[in-house]
């Protein structure tokens, strides 16, 4: 289901080089460090501790770096996923996007402009009107009603009563909320509370959403219900998304390209494809050993070379086909497939190609074996 | 956020200061109390029951015999009292045992804000008592002398191995520690926090029959109840107790004083004339305190009892017209 | 230290295994026990050699001289001085006329109107319609005030009510705005720390004199006093509630674009609404029994029958106004509760701005209508005829408890011989101990317990706080009022864990107790000290019976809480390994509950030295008769530097109690 946003996604990579805009990328993040502790200032791009390990860092100076020396861009309508263990800085990350954590060194431009330059005004018209965040633990009011808290950011906007209330009906109607309005948090369960949060980062219409593990809280089946919910909603607005999570199942189910961190330095970048079928190093092989591959990866990663007149006979199927699907095609017909793009026979698959990948046994996942797969 | 906070703070502080800029222009000078008048009187009662007994019936009397609007009785203790009668929040203190030299050299001496109301008419005395019923069977300890052959008959938990003396509530004038120290007493005060305490006290032992010591005085209600008997102390002479640190001698008979804020005094008018002609005896204060403290009537009840059994007494302390 | 047993010889010889450290190792892994057991012994060796530990004259300082000179400043430009005329005595008459305001808005409800004015306000804080919270509320207005009546108290107790009034309204907002500046910056939190723990130990006792003549006797003194003691609890609670709120409620608020103020209204405040009720809760307890001990200066109010009671020694005419403001204080206590618990209550639906403005009509008519009904029937007054007495019948009782329970019980001897007995056993070892000990060698140990417990600056804040006492030249009245105030909150911290221990694991004795500790805690302390002298005799005894009745309501409460609170799940885990009640009580409860604990020890050695002065009257002696006699004689060197010497234990108690760790946590 990703599959047909990563090609949308894929096909912007060309322009997103191109800087300012509206169609240059939302978030453009430069050699990014945050670090805590004392005089945190010394310690980005200094050639002395840059090898060092977090524990051995700590050891040193004293200092923890939560975000090491990160650089990302973060496309117009995708949904970014930032992966990591707890500890490994995704959370303040993204914090640092708004500032709600100052980094201590870097840049960062929201479409095209440098957050870090923004006096406290205009920080604070990017965090009314630009981006909106949802957080793990909810954080509503408890003292307030559903659609107030819903309408809170609009309040804080300086929105007259009347027009929030009656903005923060349709959200809560969008998120599923109808009837619920006058209830307070504390009579919700926990995934009509973060509804509630969803619909009050929606409310102010921002053109990033930016969600901090909102869903590790929740039951694994409400959390599936929201992830739907989220999918559905960026599937209908198309709205920029930079989601946090540690959850690999549900980086893949949502993210167009996923970021995978460590001890605040990024791992690996790229959509869940590559990830899951070429691992960057031992750290994220191991990560990724338990995911069903084949609903990760593509049949333009499985082919084969046609070999004689199987180019021109078989079903065809998409690049894009997920191996899971091809699986099914072939075991219908008996025979190999062809992927075609456009009028092209690109190659072919049958059941070794898709076993292989099953078993993990192309590319590199397991002990690299073999060359690995052409690129994209 | 850290910012945001001090900015708050800031703003919190300017505008505190603001606004107590402004309360201070708006206002201008404060008044400072109020000056003497007679259609009110404020007179104050310190803790004691004949003390409460002058000013209930003082009371009654300014409040149907001389038309005074109020009559407030604040009861505050001695001190405050003085404090009072200087700043003009109270017109007349009734019952002073002279506790209070300091105030008085400063009021009445400097100030001037303070005057002499004359003679209550009540003596007071101040002097060491043990019960009867000891004093009977125990002779010697009615002579300082020969007090130290009983004092183990006095010994108690909080003594130190020495007899205990009941001494004075904080407020009272007392010598009792320069006594027992100059005397070679081997005697330990303990220190009875407040009248009540000591009164409790004594209750308690007397009903007991235990033997007990205490610095005691007359005029006091409860010397209705129980018998007691005074030590002998040396004779009291001018100047024997200055400075107090050598003090040997025994207490003065104190003839209790009254006195006037000092315009009260002289615009009051028929209240002040009757405030400074007001003078009763031992007995007579005794009897409505004891109205008041053993026979449970309130202040305005035992007051009005005796206004109505002694009108000659008071008859003579209304102003000539 | 475990030796090897016969059965498995294998384990302890196997080869690498840790061998257990001797004592010598130990000690030596623990560099501040070493260095604590070597003062214990150097003040142990030093008391035995010395005898006698008094501090150094020559080392003491003269703070008489300025006092007084300040005194008489005070008398001299009282009436003339810019300072008063501009500032200080605006106070006094806004005060005073404040409270004459209230009061005859009061008088002029009649006592009809204040009744059901106050029913319909306790009424609606409880959310007013049928709810039973709503309802319990009402009836407790209405018991109040009927029982103040019947008791003859009407008229005090306005008087009382009304300064009461201003009293809380002022605290209130003043500890806000601390409460804002300790809540949003650390720096200001560390500077009114030790600011609000003054004003809280310091005897008002010791500083109601300078104020007599600041602010002038009666009302204006009374009210800067209960101010200053009422303004720390909303102070500390709404800074607590500030700093307490939900950090991802403040987070959402500012990335949705918030301003300072703005957070500041929508999110932080109101998130710490209920910490702020409770603090409004506590500042009018404390104003109460503030308003009361003010009857000294002349404040009028129910404190004046209580003083008059006194001075005839009469139980039975101290405990009508004692009940009537125990009362007072259930009614403010439980209508406040209600408003905080409504809060809480998820049920509690969302009222529309009208229904509340036909909630708001209906109290208001209601009152109006009570009045006019009073004035019609001409009683603005509570009438005369309906007053019951009780005094006689408390006297008789009150006469048989201490008649029989003071000596005679059989086995257990009687009051008088316990009194005897603690003072025997344990006041006259812990005061020699103290006393005997030489001053240096006590600073010492103080400073290594303190730096055991805590830290260096622990250590130096104790030693100067013994400092400060010995060169006020008050060091043995101050080692003899610490030797009660050890004993004291020994007593009450004993018989308080025990006692709320057992009302946390039993429900029933929780239910039963509450009511007592309501009594014990709000009943002014001057009525029970009468009681005090008949069962025990006056001393020091009956004065650490005082205190420890006094301390230990809160004590018992901060436990029963505490334990109640800790996380079930390990108590689930405990119970399901089989731990028995005991075991779990030992292994899971206290420990868990420890932050509580170390709480309700802070709290007792608050109450325990608040109560020094009231024992000092029923013959503690040492600094409280001090402070009363300053007070008394208008000494004021002598009532200050005594309140500062018992603000200097204070300081020292908690820091020797209380750990680094949980300081830093509570201050956070």
């Amino acid at each position: 289901m990703t599959g047909t946003d990563t090609a949308k996604t894929a096909t912007n990579t060309a322009e997103a080089a191109t800087g300012a805009g509206r169609t240059g990328p939302v978030f453009a993040v430069r050699d990014l460090w945050k670090v805590f502790g004392p005089r945190a200032q010394r310690i980005p791009g200094n050639p002395e501790y840059a090898g060092l390990s977090a524990g051995e860092l700590r050891e040193r100076t004293g200092c923890t770096a939560a975000v090491r020396d990160v650089s990302f861009e973060v496309k117009r309508g995708e949904v970014f996923v930032v992966m990591g263990l707890s500890g490994s800085g995704k959370s303040t990350l993204v914090r640092t996007l708004t500032r709600l954590i100052e980094p201590t060194s870097g840049s960062i431009a929201i479409d095209g402009e440098d957050v870090l330059a923004m006096d406290k005004n205009r920080l604070r018209e990017l965090r009314r009107h630009q981006t909106a965040m949802v957080f793990q633990n909810f954080g509503l009011l408890p003292h307030r009603t559903v659609l107030d808290n819903v309408a809170y950011g609009l309040e804080i906007q300086g929105m007259g009563k009347a027009e929030r209330r009656a903005k923060a009906m349709e959200v809560v109607a969008k998120v599923g909320l109808e009837g619920l309005e006058q209830r307070r948090p504390v009579q919700l369960s926990g995934g009509q509370q973060q509804r509630v949060g969803l619909a009050r980062a929606l409310a102010v219409d921002p053109e990033v959403l930016l969600f901090d593990e909102p869903f590790s809280a929740l039951d694994p089946l409400i959390r599936r219900d929201m992830q739907e919910e989220v999918i559905r909603l960026h599937r209908e607005e198309g709205r920029t998304m930079v989601f946090i999570t540690h959850d690999l199942s549900e980086a893949l189910r949502l993210g167009d390209r996923i970021m995978l961190m460590r001890d605040g330095g990024i791992v690996q970048l790229g959509t869940p494809e590559e990830i899951v079928a070429n691992p960057a190093d031992d750290y994220v092989r191991d990560f990724v050993r338990d995911v069903a591959r084949e609903q990760v990866i593509s049949v333009r990663r499985a082919m084969r070379q046609a070999d004689g007149d199987e180019a021109t006979t078989g079903a065809a199927i998409a690049p894009d086909t997920l191996v899971v699907d091809a699986i099914e095609a072939v075991a219908r017909t008996g025979a190999h497939c062809r992927v075609v793009e456009g009028n092209r026979t690109l190659g072919v698959v049958d059941e070794s190609q898709l076993l292989a990948v099953v078993a993990g046994l192309d590319g590199d996942a397991g002990e690299p074996r073999g060359k690995a797969v052409a690129a994209v | 956020m850290k910012l945001s906070h001090q900015r708050i703070r800031t703003s919190l502080v300017a505008g505190a200061g603001a606004l107590g800029m402004l309360a201070l222009s708006a206002c201008g000078a404060a008044e400072t109390g109020k000056s003497g008048g007679s259609d009110e009187v404020t007179i104050t009662v310190p803790s004691w029951v004949g003390a409460q007994a002058n000013a209930e019936v003082a009371k009654v009397i300014l409040e149907e015999e001389l038309d005074v609007k109020k009559v407030t009785l604040k009861t505050m203790d001695e001190p405050i009292a003085w404090d009072a009668l200087n700043s003009g929040e109270a017109d007349a203190i009734l019952e002073d045992w002279d506790g209070q030299p300091e105030k008085q050299k400063l009021y009445i001496d400097q100030k001037k804000s303070v005057v002499k109301g004359g003679d209550l008419g009540v003596t007071g005395h101040i002097g060491w008592f043990v019960p009867k019923y000891y004093a009977d069977a125990h002779p010697e300890v009615l002579d300082i002398k020969t007090l130290n052959k009983v004092a183990k008959d006095f010994k108690t938990s909080e003594s130190e191995g020495k007899g205990e003396f009941l001494g004075a509530a904080p407020s009272y004038t007392t010598y009792d520690e320069w006594l027992i120290k100059n005397h070679k007493l081997d005697f330990k005060i303990k220190e009875t926090g407040a009248e009540a305490a000591q009164i409790k006290e004594i209750q308690k032992k007397y009903a007991a029959k235990q033997p007990f010591i205490t610095y005691w005085w007359e005029p006091q209600w409860l010397n209705a109840d129980i018998e007691l008997v005074e030590v002998k102390l040396p004779e009291f002479s001018e100047g024997c107790n200055e400075p107090k640190e050598k003090t040997e001698c025994g207490y003065a008979n104190t003839p209790l004083q009254k006195y006037l804020n000092a315009d009260f005094a002289k615009d009051g008018g028929d209240a002040a004339q009757f405030l400074k002609n007001f003078k009763w005896t031992t007995e007579q204060q005794n009897e409505v305190s004891k109205w008041i403290a053993k026979d449970k009537m309130s202040g305005e009840e035992a007051a009005k009892k005796w206004v109505a059994a002694n009108k000659e007494t008071w008859q003579a302390w209304l102003p000539k017209k | 230290m475990s030796a090897p047993t016969l059965e498995r010889p294998a384990k302890t010889a196997a080869p690498g295994a840790p061998q257990p450290p001797g004592t010598l190792a130990r000690l030596a892994a623990h560099p501040k026990a070493v260095l604590l057991v070597l003062a214990a012994l150097v003040a142990v060796v030093s008391a035995a050699v010395a005898g006698s530990g008094e501090w150094p004259a020559d080392l003491t300082v003269d703070v008489r001289t300025p006092l007084t000179d300040f005194n008489e400043w005070l008398v001299d430009n009282r009436t003339t001085h810019p300072l008063f005329l501009y500032f200080l005595l605006h106070i006094s008459n806004t005060a005073e006329s404040a409270v004459d305001g209230v009061f005859s808005g009061l008088e002029s409800l009649g006592f009809l109107g204040v009744t059901v004015a106050a029913v319909l306000i306790a009424w609606y804080a409880g959310g007013a319609g049928l709810r039973k919270r709503a309802l319990v509320t009402a009836g407790t207005a209405l018991g109040t005030f009927g029982l103040i009546g019947l008791l003859g108290m009407w008229e005090p107790a306005m008087d009382t009510l009304s300064l009461m009034v201003v009293c809380v309204a002022v605290a209130a907002l003043v500890g806000v705005l601390l409460g804002l500046l300790a809540g949003l910056s650390d720096r200001a939190e560390r500077m009114l720390r030790p600011v609000f723990d003054t004003m809280q130990v310091l005897p008002a006792f010791s500083y109601l004199l300078p104020f007599v003549l600041i602010f002038g006797i009666g009302v204006p003194s009374a009210f800067v006093a209960t101010v200053i003691y009422a303004v720390p609890p909303m102070a500390r609670l709404t800074a607590l509630g500030l700093r307490g709120a939900d950090p991802a409620a403040l987070e959402a608020s500012a990335s949705l674009g918030a301003n300072a103020w703005q957070r500041l209204w929508t999110a932080r405040l109101p998130l710490a609404r209920k910490q702020m009720l409770l603090g409004l809760n506590q500042t009018i307890m404390m104003s109460l029994s503030m308003v009361v001990l003010a009857t000294i200066i002349g404040a009028g109010g129910l404190g004046e029958p209580i003083y008059k009671a006194l001075a005839v020694v009469d139980v039975g005419l101290a405990l009508p106004p004692g009940v009537a403001i125990v009362l007072l204080a259930i009614w403010l206590d439980r209508t406040t509760a209600a408003a905080g618990e409504r809060l809480d209550d998820p049920d509690e639906g969302v009222r529309s701005a009208r229904t509340a403005w036909i909630l708001r009509a209906v109290v208001v008519a209601g009152v109006a209508a009570a009045t006019a009904v009073g004035s019609a029937l001409g009683k603005q007054e509570w009438p005369e005829s309906w007053v019951v007495s009780i005094a006689d019948p408390v006297n008789d009782v009150t006469g048989w408890i201490e008649r029989e329970l003071s000596a005679g019980i059989p086995l257990l001897g009687g009051t008088q011989t316990w009194a005897d007995g603690f003072a025997e056993y344990v006041l006259n070892p812990l005061r020699s101990a103290l006393v005997g000990t030489p001053w240096w060698a006590l600073l010492l140990v103080a400073g290594m317990i303190a730096y055991a417990v805590g830290r260096l600056r622990a250590a130096l804040t104790v030693v100067l706080a013994l400092g400060v006492i010995g060169a006020m030249g008050l060091w043995t009245r101050s080692m003899d009022t610490l030797s009660q105030v050890i004993a004291a909150l020994a007593l009450t911290l004993l018989i308080g864990f025990a006692i709320g221990v057992l009302a946390a694991r039993v429900g029933w004795v929780e239910r039963v107790i509450r009511p007592v500790l309501d009594t014990l805690q709000t009943m002014p302390q001057f009525v029970y000290l009468i009681p005090m002298i008949a069962l025990f005799s006056g001393g020091r005894f009956a004065g650490v019976a005082a205190s420890v009745l006094y301390a230990l309501p809160a004590v018992i409460r901060i436990t029963t809480q505490g334990i109640r609170q800790i996380d079930p799940s390990a108590l689930e885990a405990a119970r399901s390994l089989g731990a028995s009640t005991g075991q779990q009580l030992r292994q899971v409860q206290l420990p868990l509950a420890r932050p509580a604990l170390l709480l309700a020890v802070n709290q007792g050695v608050v109450l325990v030295l608040s109560m020094v002065v009231i024992a000092g009257m029923i013959g503690g002696g040492a600094l409280g008769v001090d402070v009363v006699k300053g007070l008394t004689k208008g000494d004021l060197a002598l009532g200050l530097t005594a309140g500062i010497a018992i603000v200097c234990l204070g300081v020292l108690l908690d820091r020797i109690t209380q750990p680094a760790a949980v300081r830093e946590r509570t201050a956070r």
